[in-house]
């Protein structure tokens, strides 16, 4: 294998593929990257088993081939390279990467070694507009929970609908939902998938521009693909079944407040100083114009906020968990929210003002007295 | 699943375990599940095509060779991509449980485990446990809220318990379909263990992580058992973050518990951390009382002061107060400081038979930390004469024995100056000198 490419497109893409390299207990062939040659570029993959990343980049290649190299180190000295072309090329078991000034050798593994990452792409589902999507789904993933022993849990549920998708998550304290709306013909037949967050979560850290972003699913290999221009991000589907969400999201409420979402999320930022000591609970008591937050540890202190807001219905009062509150507010970026509920014991509902396809619901935390 | 493939599947893994590393067994083999066995053909499920194709490549002549072995005749091999789930789904999380009709249902029977008799208005308060009592019913009354979690910790015999379990049955009175879990570390321990063994952590934990209000008596027995730590450390971030109350006893504050990990020692001392001192002459005096309510007597004050004075902690007093009032039946007499005297006089010797006039000499001088010889030496520096009288004294009260034989223990000493040694330390005792201490850490350590 022999090869010429420009130092800077390299660069920009090991960053991402370094994602997909876990040091834990793994086989030694997976701390590694795969090179290999395709017409006018290179692939370069990465996996962790869980998920797996492939990203083409531009190259003259003289001699086809394939090899894998050290992920971390290799990526360490091609970022420090300031020449601008780089020649890299296999002599026996090891790889050379040289430039006009510098010479590197690496230790290799036989490509042979490395799993390939997919079989077939699978059936298109759709194709997304960049980046518009990825604040969409920011606003659902925070919600899934960690906790792998729930799998249904530790996805994004993913259902068609008539004009786009339905995406929720939940963790089985708070649930986020959001009505993808698709500008574009949907094609395939595909009904819902469960997407681990995990995927979604590296979806979004993909630092390609804003073109479009294709979806693939394949039932078969229990597989999903998302491809954004040179860059593809592979992950498995989650086969279980995700919670009755539909049930749980009241219709009607006795209370409904509107408020600017920055000074609420100032206001549990604050009180949150005071909530470290007291299991993290924030009091919000709703009133005709204002909703006080509140917080105290009894061993510490306690402070209380006003945050000025507009109510109808009966005057209220609810606590939660501040971290939820922190990750509904913060993963949001409208200017105007509106929080709905029912009572003290019932979840409370966060929405964004003027926009139906949002919708956070967040079990609240009995507090007696 | 059948049982049949899974024992095969297990097997055949036992086997591959002593061909492949360890790290690239857990990574390649775990959550494998033979799914079935048909027409010479095994399905093996594994959870992604990215771990199949390795598989495919490093192990599936092996694996197949094994299969064909075990089962006896050719069988091929196929991989799909799936993902097994073992273990059911855990119960309902809050968000997902129906909400139940909001009445206070009747109260019934109680709780498993917790002695409904041991509640707040029979627990005996005092300057030494007032502050851990005050705690406990603020807790009670604000769940979750006030002090989460609560630590208490303190002696044998003074009340841990007994305010746990007082916090739990008001927890329940004030609503009986909060879910109160009260137990034992050591339970707790096996509950994990046998989870872990029957493959039912799922139920474990549901049990575990619904409850309202969570009790684990005896903590420090958790002291280097892991599996258990880490379970208790994920039960406990999740009952935490859905304002569920924790209470915990220990022997000692959580930093002395050694071989515990130090994400669960530092979240143990994340709430109120609360001591009991042993109980002091005025409120042993005050429980036995209490006690006696109990048993339906009436102790007259002096007998009191005798119980008080003689039980080291609040268990032994109920023994001591039970034995008065056991011989008080038997000989159909009222409670009277000599019918008391009697009863705990014969308790008092037998534990004396024992005891050997050496031993106390030996604990005397290992408190003093001098030797038996420098004891019995004729020296008269200040430190020694004062173990000497301290020795002189224990042996008189504990043993009983005539001053000459105490004064020839000693090495040979005339009787007089026993007699002196022995009136100066009781009138320093009685006058609540610091010499008391020592006598009481003494006294301790002969009585084990």
């Amino acid at each position: 294998m022999k090869l010429t490419l420009l130092t800077r497109n390299l660069q920009q893409k090991l960053s991402f593929l370094n994602r997909a390299i876990s040091t834990k207990n793994q086989l030694p062939v997976l701390l590694n990257i795969l090179i290999e040659t395709r017409e006018h570029a290179i692939k370069l993959s990465s996996t962790d088993l869980e998920i797996g990343i492939e990203v083409l980049c531009p190259a003259q290649i003289e001699e086809q081939g394939s090899t894998t190299v050290p992920a971390r180190i290799f990526t360490e000295l091609v970022t420090s390279l300031t020449d601008e072309t780089l020649i890299l090329q296999t002599k026996e078991n090891k790889l050379e990467a040289s430039t006009k000034r510098t010479k590197s050798v690496f230790q290799t593994v036989s490509s042979e070694e490395f799993p390939r990452l997919y079989e077939t792409k699978g059936e298109k589902l759709t194709s997304l507009s960049g980046k518009e999507v990825k604040k969409e789904f920011a606003s659902v993933v925070f919600a899934a929970s960690t906790d792998t022993a729930r799998p249904a849990l530790s996805g994004v549920l993913v259902r068609k609908e008539s004009q786009g998708f339905l995406l929720v998550a939940t963790d089985g304290y708070r649930l986020s939902l959001r009505h993808y709306k698709a500008n574009r013909n949907l094609t395939g037949e595909s009904a819902s998938f469960i997407i681990p967050a995990r995927v979604f979560r590296e979806l979004m850290a993909m630092k390609e521009d804003d073109s479009d972003i294709d979806v693939y699913v394949s039932r078969e290999h229990n597989q999903v693909i998302f491809e954004q221009g040179d860059t593809r991000l592979i992950g498995r589907l989650i086969e279980a079944e995700f919670p009755n969400f539909e049930k749980i999201i009241p219709s009607d409420f006795s209370m409904s407040v509107s408020f600017e979402r920055e000074e609420l999320l100032n206001a549990v930022k604050t009180c949150s100083v005071f909530a470290r000591d007291s299991a993290k609970i924030i009091k919000l008591s709703l009133t005709k114009e204002y909703i006080v937050v509140s917080s105290g540890a009894s061993a510490v202190g306690e402070n209380t906020v006003d945050v000025e807001a507009s109510l109808s219905g009966e005057e209220n009062e609810i606590a939660f968990n501040a971290r939820y509150l922190l990750d509904v507010l913060g993963n949001i970026e409208e200017k105007e929210m509106v929080f709905d509920m029912i009572g003290p014991l019932n979840p409370g509902i966060f929405k964004i003002k003027g926009d139906e396809s949002f919708l956070h619901l967040i079990m609240p935390i009995r507090v007696q007295g | 699943m059948n049982d049949q493939l899974d024992k095969l599947w297990k097997k055949i893994m036992q086997d591959m375990q002593q061909k492949v590393s360890h790290a690239n067994f857990h990574t390649l083999f775990k959550n494998t599940y033979l799914i079935s066995l048909e027409e010479n053909i095994a399905t093996v499920a594994v959870p992604s095509t990215i771990i199949i194709d390795l598989l495919q490549k490093r192990f599936a002549k092996d694996i197949q060779e094994l299969l064909t072995t075990y089962h006896g005749s050719d069988v091929s091999l196929l991989f799909v991509p799936k993902v097994v789930h073992q273990q059911k789904e855990g119960g309902e999380t809050p968000l997902f449980a129906t909400e139940v009709v909001r009445q206070k249902p009747l109260t019934v029977g109680h709780l498993p485990r917790v002695r409904p008799d041991f509640t707040f208005q029979n627990f005996a308060v005092s300057a030494s446990n007032q502050l851990a009592f005050a705690s406990a019913q603020t807790v009670a009354a604000t769940i979750g809220t006030a002090y989460n979690p609560l630590f208490l910790y303190g002696p044998v015999g003074v009340g841990k318990t007994h305010l746990m379990h007082a916090i739990a049955n008001d927890v329940y009175q004030q609503n009986p379909m909060n879910n109160v879990v009260y137990i034992t570390s050591e339970e707790f321990t096996n509950e994990v263990v046998d989870a872990i063994r029957s493959h039912e952590t799922a139920r474990m934990k549901k049990r575990f992580r619904t409850a309202r209000l969570l009790i684990i008596d005896d903590i420090q027995f958790i002291e280097g058992k892991d599996a258990t730590q880490e379970e208790l450390f994920h039960t406990f971030n999740i009952l935490i973050d859905s304002g569920s109350q924790i209470c915990l006893t220990s022997d000692r504050p959580p930093h002395e518990i050694k071989k515990l990990e130090a994400r669960l020692s530092s979240r143990f001392a994340g709430g109120l951390t609360v001591d009991i001192a042993a109980p002091d002459f005025e409120l042993k005096a005050a429980i036995v009382g209490i006690k006696a309510k109990k048993y339906g007597y009436d102790i007259p004050p002096d007998v009191t002061s005798i119980l008080a004075e003689r039980a080291e902690d609040t268990r032994s007093l109920e023994g001591l107060l039970l034995r008065v009032i056991t011989q008080a039946t038997n000989l159909n007499k009222p409670i009277t400081v000599e019918l008391a005297e009697d009863a705990l006089g014969n308790m008092l010797e037998e534990k004396r038979q024992h005891l050997h006039a050496d031993d106390i000499i030996n604990y005397v001088c290992s408190y003093y930390q001098i030797k038996p010889t420098q004891l019995r030496g004729p020296r008269r520096t200040a430190s020694l004469v004062k173990a000497r009288q301290v020795a002189m004294y224990l042996i008189h009260e504990e043993l009983r024995l005539t001053l000459v034989e105490i004064g020839n223990l000693l090495g040979g000493r005339d009787h007089t100056t026993i007699i002196h040694g022995v009136e100066k330390i009781k009138s320093l005792v009685d006058n609540k000198e610091k010499i008391t201490e020592d006598i009481m850490g003494i006294t301790k350590s002969i009585r084990g």
